[in-house]
């Protein structure tokens, strides 16, 4: 193996862990705003779930990042909300497909022509 | 007298009835107004005015830094977690649910307000 290659597979490994720990962050962050009751409670638990990725912030050897990384999804499936806050619109929110907008160009026939003639 | 000048006005004065069929629909603006998708767009300047705001008011950024154009993590010198965050501000902001691949690839406020603008659901 060439030393471009391992420096390119070292640094795409990098990456794809960024990424992972980037949506594992976002995703536990919307989590706590799940479980918080209220607002004030939120920045208490969001600031102690940033400081445990923090704490992990330096460390270099990729595997027992990965190990981490599948530590901290795997707490993340634990302790998930069963019934998070949905967006209303979205898939599985309460506004979800209800009364949908009209297609454009479908109008209502209000007297079925007949108001044209009176 | 009251009778004389009621008749006498009401000689002359006509009270044109056109009704424009065209234009009568009350019960579709109606409907659309009730449906859930609402067609009513933002305009781009709301949305900077706001994504600005939301980003602005961010504890560790410099207030006088941000403009439509800033990179989170290049020019207000935050690093990839301060981005997701902002980036979740900015869903509640506009009471959005953006899909985690989409969200992780905004990192400025210019791909922001470029999402934002484009979303049809954006309120």
């Amino acid at each position: 193996m060439s030393v471009t290659s391992t420096v390119g597979g070292y640094l795409a490994r990098r990456a794809a862990q960024k990424e992972r720990v980037r949506i594992l962050y976002r995703r536990a962050l919307k989590d706590t705003l799940n479980w918080a009751v209220h607002r004030h409670l939120f920045y208490e638990d969001a600031c102690n779930l940033r400081e445990r990725f923090e704490a992990n912030k330096h460390v270099e050897d990729l595997d027992t990042i990965d190990r981490m990384i599948a530590d901290g999804e795997a707490q993340y499936d634990k302790w998930r909300h069963p019934d998070p806050y949905i967006v209303p619109w979205a898939p599985g929110g309460s506004k979800f497909t209800r009364n949908p907008t009209p297609p454009s160009g479908i109008d209502i026939v209000y007297d079925y022509g007949r108001e044209d003639n009176a | 007298m009251a009778s004389a000048l009621r008749g006498a006005l009401l000689c002359h004065l006509r009270v044109p009835v056109a009704l424009s069929r065209s234009n009568w629909d009350p019960l579709g603006s109606v409907a659309r107004f009730m449906s859930s998708g609402h067609d009513d767009h933002l305009t781009k300047e709301e949305v900077i005015h706001r994504v600005l705001d939301v980003v602005k008011s961010f504890p560790k950024v410099d207030p006088s830094k941000v403009t439509p154009d800033v990179h989170f993590q290049k020019d207000l010198g935050l690093d990839s977690l301060d981005s997701v965050e902002i980036v979740m501000a900015l869903e509640e902001e506009f009471k959005l649910e953006i899909p985690d691949k989409e969200a992780d690839k905004i990192d400025s406020c210019n791909l922001a307000i470029e999402y934002i603008h484009n979303h049809p659901l954006a309120s």
